[in-house]
């Protein structure tokens, strides 16, 4: 026959699973804000806070991916071990706001200011009609040249092409 | 392994880039790799000129022209975004030679050494002839009076760095002459008339960039026309 937890052990349990869901939260809101903290326009970066927060962004996918798997196991532990129902909800909440960080850490913030041009298309010269002091960016391998308008690239930033067979990367 | 790229922060107005392929950080103006599992690598630098689409359609009539995304045509820079660019302010300055930060240089980091040329300055003398470390260059303006280019001052054959002249210009795109060989240049510093027909100079890269962004990038930078 199984005995009950005691009252102390399932406390213990709570506690456990609080201190898990916290730990989660936290870990998932440094990995969320810290790289957005620091790597944002109009504000300087230090060579070492940088180097942090690149770390932090080369990581948090797997690192919030796996807060909130720990962070929805604690739940499921805490609703066995807490019957009332405003600590479940909170404890609910907490743990649905660890996984919105985990789907927020894969969002490319610069992308939704600057979309990409994942698909760039061009035309012949002869085809395309532009002022003649637009400045451009030229490029030319082998027998094939390449323009690319700098009011065009100036809001992509980074167009992913092939020239003459060479992948190349053209920024601005 | 060829690597694609999106924008993926940024680091003192200067962006940085991630490639999908190992999830390493490149800074852009360098092309150097920051953060990740390439760290310490180097992308090798494809040369690029900044001209006017005239220039370069007058070159390349056969080339080829990156089209506007329609989605986001709205989004793409206005036809003065530069001189409402010369109005944005900066996070870091650089308070040197007299210079400002959102002052246009033309950069060229080559032959071990950095040198910054002010635009503007550049633009004014048509024709100059400097050195970065010990190797003499030339910088010279296109008839458009906007593209620049700059090219090793060593003409195949001759002795020394010859000096190069402006012309006032004639219908076959010769924009130079040199003292050496008598001979006529064209903007792509090929010589188009006289004893050294058929010849070119070798080009050499030139950054158009900001002085605050080129100064950050290139601590040891000297500047043309400054002490």
């Amino acid at each position: 026959m199984n005995m009950p937890h005691s009252i102390s052990e399932t406390q213990r349990y709570r506690r456990i699973c609080i201190a898990v869901l916290l730990g989660c939260l936290a870990l998932s809101l440094i990995c969320v804000v810290y790289p957005f903290y620091v790597i944002r326009p109009f504000r300087a970066q230090g060579a070492r806070e940088l180097a942090a927060a690149l770390l932090v962004m080369r990581f948090r996918s797997a690192a919030t991916l796996i807060a909130c798997a720990s962070a929805s196991a604690a739940l499921v532990v805490y609703w066995r071990a807490q019957p009332s129902r405003w600590r479940r909800a909170c404890a609910t909440a907490g743990a649905a706001f660890v996984c919105l960080l985990a789907a927020l850490a894969r969002v490319n913030v610069y992308e939704l200011m600057f979309h990409p041009d994942d698909r760039p298309s061009f035309a012949a010269a002869s085809r395309t009609k532009l002022d003649k002091d637009e400045k451009v960016i030229a490029v030319k391998i082998g027998g094939a040249a390449r323009a690319y308008p700098i009011r065009n690239i100036s809001y992509h930033h980074v167009i992913n092409d092939v020239l003459d067979k060479v992948a190349i990367v053209a920024t601005y | 392994m060829r690597l694609t790229f999106h924008l993926a922060g940024i680091n003192n107005q200067n962006f940085l880039m991630r490639d999908d392929q190992t999830g390493t950080y490149w800074q852009q103006i360098s092309g150097k790799a920051v953060s990740g599992p390439l760290s310490g690598s180097q992308l090798p630098f494809v040369h690029s000129d900044e001209l006017t689409y005239g220039t370069w359609q007058s070159e390349e009539p056969r080339g080829t022209v990156l089209q506007d995304a329609a989605p986001y045509r709205s989004g793409y820079a206005r036809k003065d975004w530069d001189v409402e660019m010369q109005r944005a302010r900066t996070v870091i300055d650089f308070h040197e030679h007299g210079l400002k930060g959102r002052d246009v240089m033309l950069g060229i980091q080559s032959f071990g050494a950095s040198r910054a040329f002010p635009y503007d300055q550049v633009v004014r003398e048509k024709v100059v002839q400097d050195h970065i470390g010990a190797v003499p260059v030339l910088l010279v303006v296109a008839a458009d009076g906007q593209s620049v280019r700059a090219f090793r001052d060593r003409i195949p054959g001759v002795l020394g760095a010859p000096d190069f002249y402006r012309t006032a210009g004639n219908p076959q795109g010769a924009l130079l002459m040199d003292a050496a060989t008598g001979s006529e240049w064209n903007f792509q510093g090929c010589a188009i008339a006289g004893k050294a027909k058929g010849l070119c100079l070798e080009p050499v890269e030139v950054i158009k960039d900001y002085w605050f962004d080129w100064r950050n990038f290139n601590p040891s930078t000297t500047v043309y026309g400054r002490k």
